[in-house]
């Protein structure tokens, strides 16, 4: 046996866990994809393609594909807008303070969903931090409505994803070295020059594997749609979830979740191409 | 014909002897799946700890199941080794499972408790387990709210813009109000619901979430609103327990039914002590103990229970005469049909 | 007044003091090596005058302008880092056009200079190549080019050569020297490196904790080290712990030696081991020869010369003799002499 063969031994276990979580699963979504519904919603064992067409026929799922891939986009531009200086600074600041500073950049990660979602209502909602501070303000007279519609559920995205985007942004700034912006400034390029010529094209890489996650994060995210929604805001994670939890509809949920993922599948390879493009 | 009534009733008596021999003798476990929460705490009060009592044997393991839908979802995932024997649930949905085969037919002859029932509770689960509680849909408002909320024409009131709370389709109370502001306003919701959606379309802007997590009642209790709907029972007991700081209403212009069906999985494991706590369930002292309690209406008509606690129920008089006639399985079928109104037009007007 | 002029330059990192009071005059066209051990304060001299770090006190002039408060990208100085620092995302072209580029040059005239830089630096027709598809000696080139496109006031090279094998560094030396030469480009060199300081520039500024303990040139700081750490510092020197004997003649290895000692204090008498020369025994010297005995330890042949371990009553000490000389015989008792002029007292430092 070979070194390299020996070397791929070590991939069994990872390989035998992935299939067990993961490809047995897909594999029960696909075939739930072509069962049936009864008028009343019982389930129909078929093989047959009635709920894709189903699917696919109702101008509604595109509709969800649309309002998905909108709110993921705004949601990792903000994201990202936000994430990139702050994990620049992290990257950079010698502070003794760094470790700490991480953290708590990252802390968001280790709170729950749920938990966090009822603090956005805290801070967003109607009598919440925001809207108290401007009336008291007097900015504004009446309430604006912050929550439970698309800028509530925009806003906790970016939230949600954000640590996350932090950790990418860390891990790709590799190749950013502090040398190359001293050498730019010395050849006369003033801060923010140094910025958009060396600073910005090198962290590209890096900021096109923070997006891609970010936006893979938003487009599967479904507590924050729900609870921060309002029953306004309809995208593909919530309508897996309603068909599959509310309406006892699996085959549909199934058919929804398999063309979320193809589109997802889709936009990675989009984006992964873009990232070897970049690092040429 | 003396003789033939009497082997008769010895033939039953001999079919019915090894049930109750067996009932004597029951041991072993079960799991009963239903809502969590205040239900669950309830629940275990009025009628298991009783259950546990009278079959010392028996341990009742409550698992709390998330929604109907969910809960028809996990005995459908588990329909080749079943882990839960007794399943308390939405009509809606466990008719879903009567359908699949997910629940056992009951006898009266298993079941004599069957006979002691309303009519509309046999209905109910046709064949299939019956109706163990009744309740209707209620507007639930916040008690400081000046003038009380009178009638279901209220929501429409313009101070009460940006505090309602309403629960859309696909939920049942979605559903349920639906066919209750059709009615409202003079239609009859197996012909149209346009009437209710032109009348709906003008509330969505009033209306603070579609969605209310985690229900309406908390955010009352919260201050994010100060009307939501919600169901009797839960508003009755959440009255209570805020000291009246929500209060329901039963809208004068009509309610609509809610209905818990009590479903014996196919293929217990532990059949016996399974169907012993379905009787009980539906026997008279539980029926008793669990509406006083939680004002959910009893199913079984037998059952004597304190009328402070009826008249907080639906199955008060008052409230029975002004409930809408409502066949769930015909709502199901319009289900996705009403769902999607409510997105393109109500809910949309609403952004 | 001298092109350029850094007067007084201090920096402090917390409590240490990396630079402190360094002045330092550079003419123009003038090459001066910034000389010392990692940590005596050079780069960060450099890193001063190029507007990298700003110095706490000190001021820092070119030309007669003042530069201290202008920023980095306002100073025009060419840097070279040891890193070379080159743009991976640019080609070798878009790396020599960079500062030109940010000088809002036209773009004809950019294309031209480009050309003649990487001319200058032997790369014409590497222009497309990306930095990592060089060598370390072409990176070495483009990082010059790039720093010289601009005309820069002053070329600042900061240990510029210490990545490239021997060979190399060997060539580049010289190619850097004749390219400032051609120029006529003032340059400030900072180096670890004695030789590299001893043969491309015109003086040398040997640093030491902070401070510039001698400048001059390479002949100055060799010959006529201002203190013990030059003396140590700049080739290779043996140090004789000198003692005074009751005549107050200078005692070397217990000998008296005709060598002039300070007012006060113990010291050490500095030689240089190619200064020495081991002759018998027997052989008599002149009165301004000073004269120890001992016992040859060692000798080891190393190419151009022989290098002798040689121990007597004070100690060790090295000989350096031209290859070629006559073969000593390990153990074999000797004298080593050498020029009282060569001999340089030193105060022995307080350890």
């Amino acid at each position: 046996m070979s070194a390299t063969r020996r070397l791929r031994l070590l991939l069994v276990p990872a390989g035998l866990f992935v299939l067990a979580i993961y490809a047995w699963p897909t594999l029960l979504l696909l075939r739930n994809a072509f069962n049936e519904v009864g008028p009343t919603g019982a389930l129909v064992a078929a093989w047959s393609l009635k709920t894709a067409a189903d699917t696919f026929a109702d101008g509604f799922t595109f509709e969800l594909t649309w309002n998905s891939i909108w709110l993921s986009l705004v949601a990792t531009a903000i994201a990202l807008a936000l994430a990139y200086p702050l994990s620049l600074f992290l990257f950079r600041t010698t502070s003794r303070w760094r470790g700490v500073l991480a953290v708590i950049a990252i802390l968001p990660m280790l709170i729950s969903g749920v938990v966090r979602v009822f603090g956005w209502l805290a801070i967003l909602g109607d009598r919440g931090l925001v809207n108290g501070l401007l009336q008291w303000l007097g900015l504004i007279s009446a309430p604006l409505k912050l929550v439970f519609n698309w800028t509530g559920v925009t806003i906790g995205l970016a939230e949600s994803i954000m640590p996350y985007m932090i950790l990418a942004l860390l891990a790709g700034f590799g190749q950013l070295d502090r040398t190359l912006e001293e050498a730019s400034r010395s050849l006369g390029a003033s801060p923010f020059r140094t910025f958009l010529r060396v600073t910005l094209p090198l962290s590209l890489p890096a900021i096109v594997l923070a997006a891609g996650l970010g936006f893979v994060l938003s487009m599967s995210a479904y507590i924050t749609p729900k609870l921060l929604g309002g029953g306004r805001v309809f995208v593909l994670a919530t309508e897996i979830f309603e068909q599959a939890t509310t309406n006892t509809n699996w085959p549909a949920a199934a058919v929804l979740a398999l063309y979320t993922l193809v589109l997802l599948l889709v936009l990675l390879a989009f984006s992964n191409l873009l990232a070897r493009r970049l690092r040429r | 014909m003396p003789t033939r009534r009497l082997i008769l009733k010895t033939g039953l008596a001999t079919i019915a002897m090894p049930a109750v021999l067996r009932a004597q003798g029951l041991s072993g476990q079960i799991t009963l799946q239903s809502y969590s929460g205040i239900f669950q705490d309830n629940y275990t009060k009025a009628v298991i700890e009783p259950f546990i009592a009278a079959n010392p044997g028996v341990k009742v393991n409550f698992v709390p199941g998330g929604t109907s839908a969910q809960m028809v979802g996990t005995i459908r995932a588990q329909k080749a080794d079943p882990q839960i024997d007794v399943s308390i649930m939405d009509v809606t949905t466990s008719s879903i499972g009567n359908l699949e085969g997910l629940f056992e037919k009951l006898t009266p002859a298993e079941f004599p408790v069957l006979d002691e029932l309303l009519p509309e509770a046999r209905k109910a689960g046709g064949e299939f387990g019956p109706a163990v509680t009744f309740d209707h849909l209620v507007l639930v408002y916040d008690a400081a709210l000046t003038p009380p909320l009178a009638k279901l024409a209220d929501l429409w009131r313009p101070d009460l813009k940006g505090q309602i709370a309403l629960s859309a389709p696909p939920n049942i109370q979605g559903l349920a109000l639906t066919a209750m502001v059709e009615k409202m306003e003079g239609g009859d919701y197996r012909k149209s619901i346009d009437a209710a959606m032109k009348k709906l379309r003008e509330l969505a802007p009033s209306v603070n979430t579609f969605e209310p997590n985690p229900d309406g009642y908390s955010l009352i209790l919260n201050g994010v609103v100060k009307v939501a709907t919600g169901w009797n029972a839960r508003s009755q007991l959440y009255g209570d327990q805020s000291n009246g700081k929500i209060r329901t209403l039963l809208p004068p212009e009509g309610s609509v039914f809610q209905i818990n069906t009590i479903n014996l999985s196919a293929g217990s494991k532990n059949r016996a002590a399974a169907a012993a706590f379905v009787r009980h369930a539906l026997s008279q002292p539980a029926q008793k103990a669990f509406t006083e309690r939680m004002f959910y209406a009893p199913t079984n008509a037998k059952a004597q229970i304190d009328a402070k606690a009826v008249a907080r129920t639906a199955a008060a008089p008052e409230s029975r005469s002004t409930m809408i006639p409502l066949d769930w399985n015909d709502i199901l079928k319009v289900r996705d049909q009403w769902n999607n109104r409510w997105r393109r037009e109500v809910i949309a007007a609403a952004r | 007044m001298s092109y350029l002029e850094l007067a007084g330059l201090q920096k402090r990192y917390g409590a240490s003091v990396a630079v402190d009071d360094v002045s330092l005059a550079v003419e123009k066209g003038e090459a001066v090596a910034l000389l010392g051990p990692s940590g005596c304060g050079k780069t960060t001299t450099l890193r001063m005058l190029a507007g990298l770090v700003e110095p706490d006190r000190g001021a820092i002039r070119v030309d007669g302008i003042a530069m201290t408060n202008l920023p980095a990208h306002k100073r025009n100085m060419g840097y070279v880092f040891q890193s070379y620092a080159l743009f991976p995302h640019l080609s070798v072209a878009g790396n020599v056009a960079f500062g030109l580029e940010e000088r809002r040059r036209p773009k004809a005239e950019i294309a031209r200079q480009v050309e003649d830089a990487l001319a200058l630096v032997r790369l014409a027709g590497l222009d497309q190549r990306r930095p990592r598809e060089l060598s370390g000696g072409q990176q070495q080139r483009v990082a010059l080019a790039r720093a010289l496109v601009i005309h820069p006031s002053v070329l600042l090279l900061d240990e510029s050569l210490s990545n490239l094998d021997a060979k190399l560094r060997d060539a580049m030396r010289h190619e850097i020297r004749s390219i400032q030469r051609s120029l006529g480009i003032t340059t400030l060199f900072v180096t670890h490196d004695q030789v590299e300081a001893l043969t491309m520039c015109d003086r040398i500024a040997v640093m030491h904790r902070g401070r510039i303990a001698q400048i001059g040139t390479a002949e100055d700081i060799y010959e006529r080290p201002a203190t013990r750490f030059v003396a140590e510092f700049v080739g290779r020197a043996n140090a004789l712990p000198a003692t005074r004997g009751p005549d107050g003649k200078v005692l070397l290895w217990n000998e008296p030696q005709p060598v002039t000692a300070p007012a006060s204090g113990e010291f050490d008498v500095f030689v240089r081991p190619q200064r020495m020369r081991i002759v018998p025994l027997s052989e008599a010297v002149g009165a301004e020869t000073v004269r120890v005995s001992g016992r040859i330890l060692r000798s080891v042949f190393v190419g151009d010369h022989v290098e002798v371990l040689v121990e007597g009553a004070g100690g060790q000490l090295t000989v350096e003799m031209p290859s070629g000389s006559p073969a000593l015989a390990e153990g074999a008792e000797v004298a080593v002499i050498w020029r009282a002029q060569d001999s340089l007292p030193f105060p022995r430092e307080a350890p």
